[in-house]
């Protein structure tokens, strides 16, 4: 039972308590390029929790075998590993999704995020946290991207998920790598204030204050 | 030494296992990929020409920014219905890989945009019908892009003029090509008409 709840609370510290872009602050890089719509945004997010789920499970399996001295060459491997199977597969048998997905796919290897949560949790966790680890920070991860593309998207094109809301472009520079950078600064700082206005948070763990 | 080995092992077998998972899994779903592929090439083609009952074969090569590119002709029963070309225009920020056909009268078909990396939001607003429609109907020398309204020409979308030359700039091209190489045939089509 108290297995069940720790798993839970697993879970929502994916998403909300240790939110891998607006708490831990990894991979900006790519939360900043692929948020100029929500809908890049989501699909961006959903390869990501595949590839991090499946990183963090091999990982978590073989955490005995590999050796600490060259841990990160292996956890690189492995994630390069299934990107790629992942790609092969995808380019194969699913070809209207991996024309959409297809671009952000190959990216993932060199995510800050995935490498962190195998060094992190993977490495010292049994295989069911480690899943609900990787599951629980993908969808943390796909819902900041696509809070900062309903963002960037509204003000910079007027529209959301492609489709036109409202007639007029009102600040065109937030779908423009600037406004990435701009939305991203309002948003973790809106978040922060929320957090500590209403929950009685610190902030941001690693932004500061 | 025996620290060396008891590192590296694992690791070369990590490397190894991943590397016969990545192969096995390239061997099964490269002849998938390589026929969904072709498959995918011969619907985009068909779309150009509709009315092709004929399967669409390369008549030939041109250049285009120093890369080689296929142009077509598709028939039904032996009689053209259609000049085809793949073609490439210089965007913002990558190369807009096209296909465009005309008419037996050299006027533009069709403009259909396969692959581009233009910036999101911005630069890929040439993907909009709106604008690739503007092209229908138009002969060699009407292509030209202006920044504006226009009903003769093609009018560049805003916030992506690069993009909108890119296009225009390929498809141009690909006319005049495609104009060198059938117009003379056409003219003497019509000549027989007039006759």
């Amino acid at each position: 039972m108290s297995n069940n709840t720790s798993l839970g609370t697993l879970f929502k510290n994916g998403i909300f308590g240790e939110n891998p872009v607006f708490r831990l602050a990894l991979s900006l890089c790519p939360a900043v390029a692929v948020t100029s719509g929500v809908k890049n945004g989501f699909l961006m997010g959903i390869a990501v929790l595949f590839v991090m789920t499946m990183t963090n499970v091999t990982v978590s399996l073989l955490r005995n075998f590999i050796n600490p001295k060259v841990r990160i060459p292996s956890y690189v491997f492995i994630t390069a590993t299934w990107v790629t199977v992942i790609d092969q597969v995808m380019s194969a048998y699913q070809r209207d999704v991996y024309k959409q997905m297809g671009l952000y796919i190959m990216l993932i290897v060199a995510f800050a995020i995935i490498l962190s949560r195998a060094e992190m949790f993977a490495s010292k966790n049994k295989l069911l946290p480690s899943f609900v680890d990787g599951v629980g920070m993908g969808l943390g991860f796909t819902l900041a991207l696509m809070l900062l593309g309903v963002f960037r998207e509204f003000l910079g094109k007027g529209s959301l998920w492609g489709a036109h809301i409202l007639p007029v472009k009102p600040l065109l520079i937030m779908i423009m790598p600037t406004g990435g950078f701009f939305a991203m600064g309002l948003m973790m700082g809106w978040l922060n204030w929320i957090d500590r206005r209403f929950f009685g948070g610190a902030g941001a763990s690693s932004g500061g204050h | 030494m025996k620290d060396m080995i008891k590192i590296t092992l694992p690791l070369v077998a990590i490397f190894v296992v991943a590397g016969i998972i990545m192969s096995v899994t390239y061997q099964h779903t490269y002849p998938v990929r390589f026929q969904a592929e072709k498959k995918e090439k011969e619907e985009a083609l068909k779309e150009m020409a509709p009315d092709a009952t004929d399967p669409i074969n390369p008549a030939g090569t041109w250049t285009a920014n120093n890369k080689p590119y296929e142009y077509y002709l598709a028939t039904s029963g032996g009689k053209p219905m259609a000049y085809i070309a793949s073609t490439a225009g210089k965007g913002y920020s990558s190369y807009i890989q096209m296909l465009v056909s005309l008419d037996t009268d050299l006027k533009i078909k069709d403009v259909k945009i396969l692959d581009m990396n233009e910036t999101p939001g911005l630069g890929d607003q040439v993907l909009e019908q709106s604008f690739l429609d503007q092209f229908k109907g138009k002969s060699l020398s009407q292509i030209v892009l202006i920044k504006g309204e226009t009903k003769e020409n093609i009018q560049a979308v805003s916030g992506a003029t690069y993009s909108s030359r890119g296009v225009t700039n390929g498809v141009k091209d690909a006319v005049q090509t495609l104009v060198d190489k059938y117009g003379a045939g056409v003219k003497t089509a019509a000549q027989e008409v007039t006759k």
